[in-house]
């Protein structure tokens, strides 16, 4: 149906002006990004500077302990994906489809693990992994990594899977499938919206995640992007250029990722309320 | 299990075996093969050196390995604020690095957590000798403050500012404060005449103090009361005669003589002496060498000037930087670390840092070195350093900091008068030096405490066996529901329910920097001060505040993310492109864009002003804007947050809402389109209110995120400022535990937090739900 113009143009208007609102800052990043070290601070308006370089860039590509740190943070991300929606999957699903003792309680607590400031977990957090010999592995990230992001991830997937008909398992069942059996052949191929959503969430929490690996990595070799990155840094003259450059490319794949998945995330993504 | 299993044989599936194999693998090898690296001796340093002076330091770092066979050095660069909560960190896992480098201003904070060892057995006194005795700093040790320990062997002298001119503008460098301001009045100048300066005569960064001390020092005060009172807690004397005489005179530099721009941080002051838009520049030793080899500018550098009415020099804090030995190292391995420190001080080291980076060495020998007295620069930083006052080492000097950063931070704001600002420093460095120092005895309350603990588990027991019994059951009858949730729950148990239930007992406790491992169960005393201490008005103010934040975004989050889904939900083109670009603010990583948006807001140089300026000619006369200087006043620094908070979270609603609108049939609307109703009927009646079981959950859990978000206030504020007016609740828990080290009280603050939003969170979900069941 098409629907009368003014309605049409409103339409791009509003659109067009929040785009313009969205991309604004990325814009002004890319700008300080192509700039020359020695006026990065201007009173212009410009967006591409007349004397553009991609200096900043070179430097940080050229350099080898970006790659090492590049490979890093994708081995420790990728490992938080895998776990993190293999926990989430499975959970989700026995929190969605089972009626269980201890169910309700549960899924509160789930949604409570949200509400404690995170930083005050710090501590108490670094503590354990000491304690379990964990500081200095990825192994040790990696644990506190699907830790924070699986509450999200797992309420997430009970949502998604709330969404499924009870029937398509109840078919299966009667043709003489198992309850686990239904739910891999017939329910998680369905389900695979909600699991690119959540693997994408597991992904992001741990790609840009700086606190913590700051915390825990010791060894330069062992650096994760963003505390690579922020070694760069020092307290009072910060490098923007190299920083903004910095920044681009630790948001690049996430950026990209993001933007590949979007057609899945209108569709994947579902917060099932606690309670039924 | 078995019956899975066989269940499972009676499809075909290879593939996923193998597959399933693979992640295996995977996980073990991530278990197992990143494991520390077992080298034979390694020495961890942790230093905060400047990246311009770490090619020195790695150069010789190899050399010492290489005189070493089977040493290892481990050097990790940590911000001030990193190095500092690591140390806690360590000192509570006894685990933590062997050698220290940085600056010796916080070495009595060092020395409280007990982070520090006594050098003085490894160090002969002849080798001693050799090293400026201000280079050389010994503290009271814990057991005995009668008697003192050697915790810092200085490698450098500085840390000093001094005055930075443009030629250009000046030819002579100024030797009193009275020609300073002639010089400064005559260089503020605006070009353009739109009424505002477009070069100021002075600028220097106003958010530190440090920055103000050679001003204080040139009025005759000190920080600190003289001679000193209490090695560990000296009283501060921040509200002398002198000391207000002082933050006058830079009063008057802002309101009277008008020579100074509005606000300026270090990054800002920097760029505007680089810009030739400030014709004088304070700043400090680190910097010196690229301002006078930048080609932008023709700079020269001069000792600070001496005060007009005192008579006195300016005289600004000098420090030296330095190693020391770490708590954590015993026998060979302190032995190995103490050879390291001796290395990276020798004059070699040394000489190799005055060479490449024209660093002011701690060893005397090197001061007569032609490359210091032959060197302008040089010789003038040895002459600012030797007017210089010595940093103070001990606790109460952060406290002094914390307590002058917001009253000075106003009184260039032009909100409160000198006197006013020297009142309030005192107060609080007083206030602050009793809460970080004093250690809070435990009370009655204890006894209560434990009875009620015992009670409660008591009351569980008894009320709850059903259920405990009924679980039992059910854990045969739906063992795979068990199974399946297992393993989240496991992991989510490990490292949610651990720390949560260590910060309950933390919460009861007397946990602070001094003592770090003996802390004690106190009682109620912490809740006790949030609700009605003497902070407790502050305390209400942020609750309020962060209620405010809260309500703002959310709703601003859920009216623009629906808005932008009805739009985006119909015959739109280019939909999937509209689509991708509006999320582009929750695919970026918050830090990244929260930083951005702190510079955008930069009166000087930030984006958002820039398009005030540009736009405002255009407009009329009632939508026209004012540049404003964001981040230098409470209420704008407080809507710029929430300006960034609402950018970054509106594509998570949009998204949220157009998964809604799609689950919404469209017969609904075509019968609505036959009984005549308006879009905006249709909206109110129909979208609304099926969006809403979509939006209840995302509004809560947003409200939830916003109510703890740390990052977004915490940088785009920089830490609250100005004046610590910016604070939400979650800001204000991290200063408290950050800055004064009140474990217990942060503790605390968090179970305030986690109790509100756990009420908050039940009493929507019950309300929306009852509403829903009524409708």
């Amino acid at each position: 149906m098409r629907e009368p113009l003014p309605i049409t143009v409103l339409r791009h208007a509003v659109l067009l002006l929040f785009v313009a609102i969205a991309m604004w800052p990325v814009m002004d990043v890319i700008s300080i990004s192509i700039r020359p070290g020695n006026r990065l601070r201007t009173t212009e308006l410009e967006l591409v500077p007349y004397d553009a370089t991609l200096d900043s860039y070179r430097r940080l590509l050229a350099d080898a302990t970006f790659w090492r740190w590049l490979g890093n943070s994708m081995l420790v991300a990728g490992a938080v994906t895998i776990t993190g929606v293999t926990l989430a999957s499975i959970g989700g699903y026995a929190f969605s489809r089972f009626r269980f003792v201890g169910r309700q309680a549960m899924m509160i607590s789930i949604l409570t693990t949200q509400m404690f400031p995170a930083t005050m977990l710090l501590l108490p957090l670094y503590l354990m992994i000491a304690r379990l010999g964990l500081i200095n592995t990825y192994a040790g990230l990696c644990v506190f990594y699907v830790s924070t992001a699986l509450p999200f991830c797992v309420w997430q997937m009970k949502g998604f899977y709330d969404t499924i008909p009870h029937s398509l398992e109840e078919a299966a069942r009667i043709d003489g499938c198992s309850q686990w059996v239904a739910f891999r052949r017939v329910i998680l191929p369905l389900a695979s919206p909600g699991l690119v959503i959540t693997a994408l969430f597991s992904f992001m929490s741990a790609w840009s995640e700086y606190i913590v690996a700051a915390q825990i990595l010791q060894d330069r070799d062992m650096f994760t992007l963003p505390v690579g990155l922020k070694s760069f840094q020092s307290s009072l003259s910060t490098q923007w250029g190299l920083y903004a450059a910095a920044s681009l490319l630790v948001s690049l794949p996430v950026v990209v990722v993001f933007i590949l998945l979007s057609r899945y995330l209108v569709s994947g993504l579902t917060l099932g309320s606690v309670k039924e | 299990m078995s019956q899975l299993e066989t269940n499972g044989e009676r499809l075909p599936r290879p593939q996923q075996t193998r597959r399933r194999w693979t992640w295996a693998a995977i996980a073990l090898a991530l278990l197992t093969g990143c494991l520390e690296p077992q080298a034979s001796r390694l020495i961890n340093l942790w230093h905060q050196m400047r990246p311009e002076d770490r090619a020195v330091l790695n150069a010789r770092i190899e050399a010492f390995e290489r005189q070493h066979p089977g040493v290892k050095v481990r050097a990790l660069y940590k911000e001030t604020e990193e190095l500092r909560s690591g140390l806690v960190s360590a000192v509570l896992a006894r685990r933590g690095p062997e050698v220290i480098y940085g600056p010796s201003d916080v070495l009595g904070v060092y020395q409280a957590m007990g982070a520090l060892e006594d050098m003085s057995p490894y160090l002969p006194p002849e080798d001693l000798a050799a090293f400026d005795p201000r280079a050389v700093i010994r503290v009271p040790s814990r057991d005995d403050p009668a008697r003192s320990e050697l915790v810092f062997l200085g490698d450098r002298f500085g840390n000093h500012l001094a005055l930075v001119y443009n030629k250009r503008f000046i030819a002579k460098a100024p030797e009193t404060t009275d020609e300073l301001v002639a010089l400064a009045r005559q260089h503020t100048v605006d070009e353009n005449g739109d009424g505002v300066p477009d070069r100021f005569g002075i600028v220097w960064n106003y958010t530190e103090p440090f920055f103000f001390i050679p001003f204080l020092t040139g009025y005759g005060a000190w920080v600190y009361r003289e001679p000193v009172d209490d090695v560990h807690a000296p009283t501060p004397a921040l509200d002398t005669p002198q000391a207000v005489e002082a933050y006058r005179f830079v009063a008057s530099l802002r309101t009277e003589h008008r020579v100074l721009p509005p606000s300026a941080d270090y990054e800002a002051a920097r760029a505007l002496f680089l810009a030739g838009k400030a014709a004088m520049l304070i700043d400090g030793d680190w910097s010196w060498q690229n301002y006078l080899t930048d080609e932008n500018v023709d700079a020269g550098l001069a000792v600070l000037p001496t005060v007009s009415a005192t008579g006195l020099p300016m005289a600004p804090m000098v420090a030296p930087k330095g190693y020391s030995l770490g708590s954590f190292a015993q026998g060979d391995q302190a032995r190995l670390a103490m050879e390291l420190i001796r290395f990276l001080t020798d004059a070699e080291t040394q000489k190799a840092y005055l060479v490449q980076q024209r660093i002011l060495p701690s060893r005397l020998a090197l001061r007569v070195d032609p490359l210091v007295t032959g060197d302008p620069l040089m010789a003038t930083s040895v002459a600012q350093a030797e007017r210089g006052r010595a940093m103070p080492t001990d606790v109460a000097m952060r406290n002094v900091w914390d307590a002058m950063r917001p009253p000075y931070q106003l009184l260039l704001a032009g909100q409160i008068d000198a006197a006013e600002a020297g009142r309030r420093m005192q107060r609080d460095a007083i206030d602050k030096n009793r809460a970080m120092l004093s250690r809070t005895a435990a009370d009655e309350t204890v006894v209560v405490l434990y009875g009620l603990g015992l009670a409660a588990i008591a009351a569980l027991a008894v009320f709850q066996r059903h259920s405990f019994t009924a679980f039992f059951r059910e854990l045969r009858r739906n063992r795979l529901a068990y199974l399946l949730v297992l393993p989240a729950m496991a992991l989510m148990g490990l490292t949610v329910v651990y720390p949560l239930a260590y910060n309950v007992v933390l919460s009861f406790s007397n946990m602070s920097l001094t003592n770090l491992r003996d802390w004690e169960i106190i009682g109620v005393k912490n809740y006790a001060s949030i609700a009605a201490g003497e902070h407790a008005g502050q305390f209400w103010g942020v609750f309020l505040k962060t209620l405010l934040w809260t309500a703002l975004n959310v709703s601003l989050h859920v009216v623009l993310g629906v808005l932008l889904a009805v739009t985006l939900h119909g015959p739109v083109r280019g939909k999937s492109i509209y689509r991708v670009l509006l999320i582009i603010p929750w695919a970026v990583p918050a830090y990244i864009t929260a930083l951005t948006w702190r510079g955008m807001f930069d009166e000087q140089f930030g984006a958002v002003n820039h398009l005030i300026r540009a736009v405002s000619g255009y407009l009329p006369g009632f939508l026209r804007l004012e540049p404003l200087n964001w981040l230098g006043a409470a209420g704008p620094a407080f809507a710029a947050c929430i300006i960034a908070n609402v950018w970054l979270g509106f594509p998570f609603m949009m998204v949220i809402a157009l998964g809604g609108l799609q689950g919404i049939p469209a017969e609904l609307y075509e019968a609505a389109r036959m009984d005549r109703a308006s879009r905006w009927q249709q909206f109110w009646h129909i979208t609304l209110p099926m969006l809403k079981p979509v939006l209840v959950p995302a509004v809560t859990l947003g409200a939830v995120w916003t109510f703890n978000n740390l990052n977004v206030v915490w940088l785009v504020s920089n830490g609250g400022e100005p004046a610590d007016q910016t604070h939400i609740l979650v800001s204000y828990v991290y200063k408290a535990v950050f800055n004064m080290y009140q474990y217990g009280y942060g503790a605390a603050l968090s179970m305030v937090i986690f109790l509100m939003l756990l009420a908050f969170s039940l009493v929507f979900l019950q309300r929306t739900r009852a509403t829903e069941a009524v409708a």
